[in-house]
C-alpha cells in the first residue's frame, strides 16, 4: 500500500475550515424561526416520506459542502502518495549503470542514438538526487574504472554524464553491475537503489548478468531496469573479412570474402558491399540474407596495386542502417596466395593411396584453385616448415613416429593447421592417447559400422562453421545424398566442436582451433562420399578452418583492446603505433614461437587502422573493429527479466521494477523522492463536490 | 353604499373596531342591507306594523284589506315569535389564537358569534354562548331579550385562546348539558380526530339538536404559503417540524383538503351543516348559511 503524506503540511492547520458548513448548519438550525402553526400535525404526517428525504438531502448538501472545503484545504497541503518502502526524505545510495557499449550508438524507435535516451535517464536520476545522496556511476564498457566505486554529488555526476560517450566496444554488464553492487554495499546509507540503463541486448544479458542482478536484489537493493529500446531493431553487419585473398573461380582473378550477418526477423534487402582501399573502390558485390542468417560472401577483387609488406588496409562497407558501426569493417588483406597443404598418405601393399582429397583441393594439380597440394609419406613431416606449408592433411595415416609428431606439434604452434581424416587403417589408440592430447579433446576407439542394409547420413550441426562455408545447410539438415557405411566412433569433450554428425548422433567432423578431425574416410572405403557434391567444399572447408585459424578474425584484437600484429621478424628499432583520432602509443614485442607479436601499450579507442612504425618506417598495420556481438540488437524483455529475477530471489530482498520510458522514470522519481502529488485529484474532487452541491441544492425533490 | 356594506362584512375591517356590540350591529346591518331582495327577511308571525309597499316586495304579505279600502298598497309586518334556541359554541383552544392575516381565528369566531347573536336577538331567537377549551369553559344560557346581548358580548370579548382542547370531550360534555333541543352553532377549527368529532356531532344530533358547524381556518393553514425554512410548532401538542414549506406545500394542501372533505362528509352523514370558512372571508356567507338553516328549521 502506498504511503499518504503531505508536502505542504502547514496548510493542514486550515483543516478546521472544513467544519464551517457544519457550524453554519448547526447555527442556522438553532436560529431557525419558530412558527406556531396549528396544523403542524399534517406536516408531521408527511415527515416519514418527504421530511426525511428533505433531511437526507440537507445532510447530503452538508456533506458535499464539508467535503468540498476539506478537499480544497487538502489540495493546498499538496497530498502525495509514496510507494511502499520508498524513502522520500532520507538519503540513499544510488547506483547508475549506463550502458555505453557500441550498440548504444544504434538508433532507437525515434531514430535517435540510444545513448541519448540513456543519458537523459541518467541525468533525470542526477537531477532527482537529494541532499546527502551518494551517487555511483558505472559504465558498462569500463567496469574496472576506478571512478565506478566513488561517490559523487549530483553536480559531478551531471558533469560526468555530459562527458560520457558511447565506446565502440562490447558491454560487460556483469562486471559493471558487480562493481556497482559492491560500491553500494560499502555505503553507510541504508537505502540503496540500483538503476540499469541499457538496451538489454540479448547477447549482453548473459547468465552472469542475470545472476548479478539477482545478487543485487538479494542484497536488499531496489533495482530498477530502464530499457532504452524495445524489441528487435533490424540490423545487418559485417562479422569478419577474410584477410586472405584467394584466386577467383577456376583460377581467374582474385576474390575476397566477407562474412555478413542479418540480425532481423525478416529477410534483408539486397545489400551492396563495397571494398575500398583508400578512396579507390577495389572490389564489391551484393547479397541477400535470410532472417537471422550469417554467411560468407565472395566478391571479385581488383588487385593491381603494389603489395605492401605490412598488408593492404581495406574497408568493407555495406548500406548503413540503424547501427552504423558494423556497416564498416577494417581489414588488412595479405598478399594473394594459395593455402599450401601437405597431404600425408601411406602406400599400402604397393597400392598408392586414393587421391580423392588431393583432387578435391587442387583438381587440376596445377595450383589453379586456392589450394596447392603436395602428397608425401609420413616421413616428410620431419622437414615440415611453416614457410612451405599452411596445413597438414593426415589422410588415413595409421600413426606417426615420435619425431614426426613432435615436428607436427611445432608446426601447429607456429600457426599451421592440421586436418586428420581417419579411416580403416587408423590406429585409434595412437590418435586418442598420443596425437590428440593437447591438440583437440577428442577420443576415438573403434570402427562403427552401419547396420546391415543401412547407412549413416551426414547432418550439419553447426551450419555457420568455417568448415561448412561452401555448403548451404541448416541445423541438422543433410549435407549430401551420400551415405557412410562406417566411421570411427568418437567422443568429443568440451573444447571441441562437433560440426557434422551422423543420423545416430555420432560425431563425424570435430574441430578445435587449427585442428579438424574427420572421423571417417576421405576415400571410398566407407561409402560414396567422395562422389558427392558436398565432398569438395567439405574438404576445402576443413583445410580452410585448420589453416586459417591462426590468422582469422577470431583472434584479432577488437576496438577497446590493445592493437597487436604478428611480425615475421624482430623490428630493428622501437615500435610506435599511430591510429585514428590522434591515437599514438609505444608498442612492445613478444615472441610467439618462431614469430613475433607487436602489441601497443594503449587500447585502441575506436575502430580503424593502427600502423606500427619502427624507426619511422611502417612495419605492420592492425585493423581493429567493433565486437560483432554488439550487432544483434535483439533485446531481452525487461519485464521477463524482472519476473525471472523475482522468481529466483525468494524471501526478503529488494525489489525489481521496470520503467520503460523516460516519462515513467521521472514519474517514478517524483513518486519515490517526493511522492506522487495528487493535489489535482483533490482539487477536481472539491470542484465536483461543489458542482454536486449546486446541482442538489437547486434541484427540486423529485416526487414519485 | 355597496362599498360600505362590503367593508362592514370584512373581518379585517370589523376587527379594527373596538366595541364588539358595534361590530355585531355593523355586521348585521351591513348584511341585512344586502338582503334587500333576498328571501331571508325577519318576518315574525305576529303583526307589528304596516309598511308602504315597494316594488319587488312579495305580494304574500300585501294587506289586501287596506288595499281594498284605500287603494293603497301596504305590507303587513310581523314580529316573529320563535321557538328557536341557538347555542353558540366557541372553541377557545390555543390553536384558535392563530392568525396570519391580522385576525385570529378566535377573533373571527368572536365577531361572527357576536353578529349572529345580534341577528338572532333581533329576530327574537334565544341565544346562549358556550366557550370551551380544556375545561368545561364558561357559558351563558340562551335568552331572547335584547338585554341578553350585553353579557354575551362581554363574554365573547373576554375569550382568550389557551391550551389544548379535548375537543370531542368538551362537545360531549356540552351535549349532555344542553337539555332543550335547539340550534347548535359551532365555531371551531376542528383540530381533532375526525372520528371523535363525528361522535360529538352525533351526540348533539342524538339530542335532537340542529347543528351548524363553522369550520374556521386561517388562509395560511389552507395554503401553507410560507417561504422560509422554519421550525413549525404545534400550538397545542407542541410537536415540532423543521421544514422548507416549498418542499411540502403540495402534499400539505392535499392532506388538508382531504381532511376538510372528510369533515364535510362527516357532517353530511350526521345531517349537520358544514360551513368552511377562512378568516379572510366576509361574514355574509356565514350569516347566509345561518339564515338558510333557520329558514329550514322554522
Amino acid at each position: 500500500m502506498p504511503v499518504f503524506s503531505f508536502l505542504n503540511p502547514a496548510f493542514l492547520w486550515a483543516l478546521p475550515v472544513a467544519s464551517i458548513p457544519v457550524i453554519i448548519h448547526l447555527l442556522s438550525r438553532r436560529r431557525l424561526p419558530e412558527i406556531s402553526f396549528p396544523t403542524t400535525r399534517f406536516l408531521k404526517a408527511l415527515e416519514p416520506n418527504e421530511v426525511r428525504r428533505l433531511r437526507l438531502r440537507e445532510l447530503l448538501l452538508l456533506l458535499l459542502r464539508t467535503l468540498a472545503l476539506l478537499f480544497l484545504v487538502l489540495a493546498f497541503a499538496r497530498p502525495s502518495l509514496t510507494p511502499r518502502g520508498a524513502v522520500t526524505h532520507a538519503a540513499a545510495a544510488v547506483g547508475i549503470l549506463v550502458d555505453d557499449s557500441a550498440s548504444m550508438t544504434a538508433l532507437d524507435e525515434q531514430a535517435r542514438p540510444r545513448i541519448k535516451g540513456a543519458l537523459a535517464r541518467a541525468t533525470a536520476l542526477a537531477d532527482a538526487a537529494r541532499a546527502g545522496d551518494e551517487l555511483y556511476l558505472a559504465r558498462s564498457t569500463r567496469p574496472d574504472d576506478p571512478e565506478t566505486g566513488r561517490a559523487r554529488d549530483h553536480v559531478r555526476l551531471a558533469r560526468a554524464l555530459e562527458r560520457l560517450e558511447p565506446a565502440p566496444v562490447a558491454a560487460r554488464l556483469p562486471e559493471a553491475a558487480r562493481a556497482l553492487r559492491l560500491a553500494l554495499g560499502r555505503s553507510a546509507l541504508r537505502e540503496r537503489e540500483l538503476y540499469w540503463i541499457t538496451d538489454f541486448q540479448r547477447s549482453n544479458v548473459t547468465p552472469e548478468a542475470r545472476a548479478e542482478l539477482a545478487e543485487a536484489v538479494r542484497a536488499g537493493i531496489r533495482v530498477t531496469l530502464l530499457p532504452v529500446a524495445q524489441g528487435r531493431m533490424p540490423n545487418h553487419g559485417f562479422e569478419a573479412v577474410d584477410p586472405e585473398i584467394r584466386p577467383g573461380p577456376e583460377g581467374r582473378g582474385l576474390e575476397v570474402r566477407a562474412r555478413l550477418a542479418n540480425h532481423a526477423d525478416s529477410p534483408s534487402d539486397r545489400l551492396a558491399i563495397r571494398i575500398r582501399r583508400g578512396d579507390a573502390l577495389v572490389g564489391g558485390g551484393d547479397a541477400t540474407l535470410r532472417a537471422g542468417e550469417a554467411k560468407w560472401i565472395s566478391m571479385p577483387l581488383e588487385w593491381s596495386a603494389a603489395r605492401d609488406s605490412g598488408g593492404a588496409p581495406v574497408v568493407a562497407e555495406s548500406d548503413e542502417d540503424a547501427y552504423a558501426l558494423d556497416d564498416r569493417w577494417f581489414a588488412v588483406l595479405g598478399a594473394p596466395r594459395r593455402l599450401r597443404v601437405l597431404r600425408i598418405a601411406e602406400t599400402r601393399a604397393g597400392t598408392p593411396p586414393a587421391r580423392y582429397a588431393s583432387l578435391a583441393l587442387d583438381p587440376a594439380g596445377n595450383g589453379g584453385s586456392s589450394f596447392s597440394v603436395e602428397t608425401s609419406a609420413p616421413d616428410a613431416l620431419l622437414s615440415l616448415s611453416r614457410a612451405k606449408h599452411d596445413a597438414v592433411l593426415l589422410d588415413d595415416v595409421a600413426s606417426l613416429s615420435g619425431a614426426a609428431e613432435a615436428r607436427l606439434r611445432a608446426f601447429l604452434r607456429e600457426g599451421g593447421g592440421l586436418v586428420a581424416a581417419l579411416g580403416p587403417h587408423t590406429d585409434a589408440e595412437y590418435y586418442t592417447r598420443r596425437l590428440f592430447p593437447g591438440l583437440i579433446p577428442l577420443a576415438v576407439d573403434r570402427v562403427e559400422r552401419a547396420p546391415e542394409g543401412g547407412a549413416f547420413e551426414l547432418r550439419a550441426r553447426l551450419p555457420g562453421h568455417v568448415a561448412l562455408e561452401g555448403l548451404s545447410v541448416g541445423v541438422n539438415s543433410p549435407l549430401t545424398q551420400a551415405r557412410l557405411t562406417g566411421l570411427m566412433a568418437g567422443r568429443a569433450a568440451p573444447g571441441a566442436e562437433v560440426v557434422v554428425q551422423t543420423t545416430g548422433g555420432l560425431p563425424l567432423l570435430v574441430t578445435a582451433p587449427s585442428v579438424a578431425v574427420f572421423l571417417s574416410s576421405l576415400a571410398d572405403d566407407w561409402g560414396d562420399l567422395p562422389y558427392s557434391g558436398a565432398f569438395v567444399p567439405l574438404v576445402r572447408g576443413m583445410v580452410a578452418h585448420a589453416a586459417r585459424v591462426g590468422t582469422a578474425a577470431g583472434t584479432a584484437p577488437r576496438a577497446g583492446e590493445r592493437p597487436a600484429v604478428p611480425l615475421a621478424e624482430a623490428p630493428s628499432g622501437a615500435l610506435y603505433v599511430r591510429g585514428p583520432g590522434g591515437y599514438s602509443s609505444p608498442a612492445a614485442v613478444e615472441t610467439q614461437g618462431a614469430l613475433y607479436r607487436a602489441i601497443a601499450d594503449a587500447p585502441a579507442p575506436v575502430p580503424g587502422f593502427y600502423v606500427f612504425d619502427s624507426g619511422g618506417r611502417p612495419v605492420a598495420t592492425a585493423a581493429l573493429n567493433t565486437d560483432p556481438i554488439e550487432s544483434d540488437l535483439d533485446a531481452v524483455s525487461a519485464d521477463s527479466l524482472r519476473a525471472e529475477v523475482s522468481a529466483t530471489v525468494t524471501g526478503g530482498g529488494g525489489e525489481v521494477s521496470v520503467l520503460s520510458s523516460r516519462g515513467a522514470l521521472e514519474s517514478h522519481l517524483r513518486d519515490t523522492r517526493r511522492g506522487r502529488e495528487i493535489w489535482m485529484t483533490f482539487l477536481v474532487g472539491a470542484a465536483l463536490f461543489l458542482l454536486g452541491e449546486l446541482a442538489l441544492g437547486s434541484a427540486r425533490v423529485i416526487r414519485p | 353604499m355597496t362599498q360600505d356594506r362590503t367593508r362592514l362584512l370584512d373581518p379585517r375591517f370589523v376587527s379594527k373596531l373596538s366595541r364588539l356590540d358595534l361590530k355585531a350591529r355593523l355586521v348585521v346591518e351591513g348584511f341585512l342591507t344586502g338582503l334587500h331582495r333576498s328571501p331571508y327577511h325577519g318576518f315574525s308571525v305576529e303583526f307589528a306594523e304596516h309598511r308602504q309597499y315597494m316594488p319587488g316586495d312579495p305580494l304574500r304579505h300585501l294587506d289586501w284589506k287596506v288595499l281594498a279600502k284605500s287603494d293603497r298598497k301596504y305590507l303587513k309586518q310581523y314580529e316573529e315569535e320563535t321557538n328557536l334556541r341557538a347555542s353558540l359554541l366557541v372553541d377557545t383552544s390555543a390553536s384558535m389564537g392563530y392568525g396570519s392575516a391580522g385576525i385570529t381565528k378566535l377573533d373571527y369566531a368572536r365577531q361572527l358569534a357576536a353578529a349572529l347573536a345580534y341577528l338572532m336577538l333581533t329576530q327574537n331567537d334565544a341565544v346562549g354562548l358556550f366557550a370551551f377549551a380544556r375545561s368545561r369553559g364558561e357559558h351563558i344560557p340562551p335568552r331572547s331579550t335584547m338585554g341578553h346581548l350585553r353579557p354575551l358580548l362581554l363574554l365573547l370579548e373576554k375569550l382568550e385562546p389557551s391550551g389544548g382542547t379535548d375537543f370531542a370531550a368538551s362537545l360531549h360534555s356540552l351535549a349532555e348539558r344542553m337539555t332543550r333541543r335547539g340550534l347548535v352553532v359551532l365555531f371551531s377549527d376542528l383540530l381533532d380526530e375526525p372520528d371523535r368529532i363525528a361522535d360529538a356531532i352525533h351526540h348533539f344530533r342524538h339530542r335532537k339538536h340542529e347543528v351548524l358547524v363553522f369550520h374556521i381556518l386561517d388562509p395560511e393553514e389552507l395554503n401553507f404559503s410560507f417561504e422560509r425554512e422554519a421550525v413549525y410548532v404545534d400550538s397545542e401538542s407542541g410537536e415540532r417540524v423543521t421544514t422548507r414549506p416549498q418542499e411540502l406545500r403540495g402534499d400539505y394542501r392535499a392532506r388538508v383538503g382531504a381532511w376538510r372533505d372528510r369533515l364535510r362528509q362527516i357532517c353530511i352523514e350526521k345531517r349537520a351543516d358544514y360551513v368552511p370558512l377562512t378568516t379572510d372571508q366576509p361574514y355574509d356567507r356565514a350569516l347566509l348559511e345561518y339564515l338558510s338553516k333557520r329558514a329550514r328549521l322554522l
